[in-house]
């Protein structure tokens, strides 16, 4: 960083190092305020309401100590939403960055199609997620729903004697899917992969143009002949910081699952609370049934997963890249 | 194309499935409701007139109607006039089912409005993160002064706060502001984007200094140098942003939901669309599907017709 002219100090320079601090702080300012409003006010409101059992509408409000962060460990609707919660994203981040890769060297090894499977898989991105929550209930919907009438035609055939699914199903009926409690923290799980892989894709497909292909050539030359060994010695090193984002990324985005549970269940999140995630439980407990003391509770347990894994993930990266 | 034929078979494969509810969503929207029940009719249904018996229902003639209408029917009873006046509104109220479901989607709740309103928030959303984050991105990159360090600190540090996390504390803050039911709850909390001051200030540095001082040696003020000359370079960029900032608002369903209740006149398209699910029975599967097709329509048709702006923006946050 260049300082070089405050040694110099001509009257002139000093002026203009005057202004640029005014204009700098002018221009700043705007930002700056908000930024103290909505991000960093609101973390030190929900700390300081943890400690409370405020409600919307009361004059006052009692401290109550580590009563609410007790109840977080204690009661079992809690225990719940963190297995729920756990669930969906150890499920959704490995198999969504997975199918990810997978659709990304797939893609680039094929030689005809790539813009169009691309633009497919992509468009659950797009789409507006409350709108497909809605279209996928339908599909898994018990009677009339596309999946079960699909899986009733492969009654009677070979698949009946080779999957002890079907057989089940054919005999007793298709599983009720949203109404199940075995089924339906995995159905949320599947949505929120058929919603997510597409910009994984896209951030791998990214990543791959970066490798070179000399790197390659080099590795054939040292003896990896299969495609896996050039896989392992050299795509998958060559796309670690980008594995590093998109890790990060879906795990963030799978923390604050709401929408699709929401439209599924809008009362209670799932049989037996099945599917209670982190945020429904927020919006449950704090909006609408007004305990906020809980509910601020649960905001910041969240906010301490997310700021962690996103400090793991900027260690990861600034070993390599630092911001210029 | 022959080597790879089993790449191409599990690409296919994933394609239907995510095609999937795609083409469920818009062939519900296109069917009667028999057609839905029992699953027939292909894509397209078979399009068969159908009487709505809602708008029959509407129009079921009382005893003025009838006597009114007892001169079009010379030497008809009462009861025989008033069957042929409801056979006359049955035969006009008959439709395909593709116009009755978007009909009705656009009739039983004020769509237009919802679709009204989503325009209104991103825009204005957008709007506003640019205003705000411009003119701080060009200081952060640009201007030496005392601070600026923690400044930049303060940015990378608010990057790791979600605004969907503190959804709680916002909506107190709101809610004891009087400002919960309002555009306002809507688009504040979304007016400062860190992301966006953090993209552009990246863009920024790439911007030579001389374009900057040559604009000063012309006596333009700072604030002008960020409209006039720093603005015009990052198109491309905001451009990125502005797909990034309007899809994700669009969809948003979550902050939404929290803090506009009851009052339709404030919906978006989603929370419209989650209102029309709430009162609807099944045989409203058709006209639901409708208005899915119309809130989910935009972004998909914009994103083919630019898809490699659309891919761009929606995954600037991997360009970090």
């Amino acid at each position: 960083m260049a300082v070089t002219e405050l040694s110099v100090a001509a009257p002139a320079s000093r002026s203009v190092e005057a202004s640029q601090r005014r204009t700098g702080w002018f221009l700043t300012a705007p930002a700056l305020v908000l930024m103290g409003l909505i991000l960093l006010g609101p973390v030190l409101v929900a700390l300081v309401l943890s400690f409370t059992d405020y409600a919307l509408g009361n004059p006052g409000f009692n401290w109550v100590g580590l009563e609410n962060y007790e109840k977080l460990l204690t009661r079992s609707t809690y225990e719940k939403m963190f297995l729920a919660t756990f669930t969906y994203v150890v499920t959704v981040v490995p198999i969504s960055v997975g199918l990810g890769l997978g659709a990304a060297l797939l893609i680039t090894s094929v030689g005809r199609f790539r813009d169009l499977y691309k633009t497919i898989y992509f468009l659950p991105v797009m789409a507006t997620l409350l709108a497909m929550a809605i279209a996928w209930e339908f599909m898994l919907h018990p009677t009339i729903g596309m999946v079960n009438r699909m899986l009733e035609t492969g009654c009677g055939t070979i698949l009946e004697s080779i999957w002890p699914f079907m057989a089940k199903g054919c005999e007793g009926g298709f599983p009720l899917w949203l109404g199940d409690q075995r089924y339906a923290i995995w159905v949320v799980c599947f949505v929120g992969i058929w919603q997510g892989f597409g910009f994984n894709m896209v951030l791998y497909l990214a990543g791959l143009t970066s490798v070179h292909r000399e790197l390659y050539h080099a590795a054939e030359m040292d003896g990896a002949k299969s495609a896996w060994e050039r896989f392992r010695l050299v795509t998958w090193p060559a796309l670690g910081p980008t594995t590093v984002f998109v890790v990060t990324i879906s795990c963030i985005r799978a923390f604050q699952v709401f929408d699709t549970i929401e439209a599924f269940w809008p009362q209670g999140a799932g049989p037996n609370k099945s599917a209670y995630v982190m945020m429904f439980a927020i919006f449950e407990k704090g909006v609408q049934q007004n305990l906020i003391g809980i509910g601020s509770a649960i905001t910041v347990v969240f906010l301490a997963f997310v700021m962690f894994l996103t400090l793991i993930q900027r260690w990861l990266v600034e070993r390599k890249v630092h911001y210029g | 194309m022959i080597r790879d034929w089993w790449k191409h078979l599990i690409l296919i494969l994933g394609a239907v499935i995510v095609i999937a509810p795609f083409y469920m969503m818009l062939s519900y929207s296109l069917k009667s409701p028999g057609e839905i029940d029992r699953g027939e009719g292909g894509f397209f249904g078979r399009q068969e007139m159908m009487v709505d018996e809602r708008c029959v229902a509407l129009r079921d003639p009382n005893r003025d109607e009838v006597e009114a209408a007892a001169e079009r029917f010379p030497g008809l009873t009462d009861r025989a006039v008033r069957d042929a006046l409801i056979a006359e509104a049955e035969a006009e109220c008959a439709m395909r089912p593709a116009v009755f479901n978007y009909t009705m989607a656009f009739t039983q709740a004020p769509l237009l409005r919802y679709l009204l309103n989503g325009v209104i928030v991103t825009v204005s959303i957008f709007v506003i993160q640019v205003l705000v984050a411009l003119p701080a991105a060009y200081a952060l990159a640009k201007l030496r002064f005392w601070g600026r360090e923690t400044v930049f600190a303060l940015v990378l540090f608010c990057l790791l706060i979600p605004v969907h996390a503190i959804a709680l504390p916002l909506y107190i803050m709101l809610a004891k502001l009087g400002l919960t039911n309002t555009y306002a709850a809507l688009v504040v909390p979304w007016t400062i984007s860190v992301f966006g001051i953090f993209l552009m200030r990246q863009f920024f540095m790439t911007v030579p200094d001389d374009l900057i001082d040559a604009a000063r040696m012309d006596g333009m003020t700072e604030l002008s140098i960020v409209w006039r000359v720093m603005l015009p370079t990052a198109v491309p960029a905001l451009l990125a942003f502005a797909i990034f900032s309007v899809v994700a608002h669009w969809n948003d369903y979550f902050w939404p939901r929290i803090v506009v209740t009851g009052s339709r006149e404030l919906f978006t398209p989603p929370l419209g669309l989650r209102e029309f699910k709430g009162d609807g029975d099944g045989s409203f599967f058709g006209p639901m599907m409708a208005t899915a097709t119309v809130i989910v329509c935009p972004l998909i048709v914009a994103f083919l017709l630019a898809q490699k702006r659309f891919i761009e923006g929606i995954t600037l946050s991997g360009m970090k």
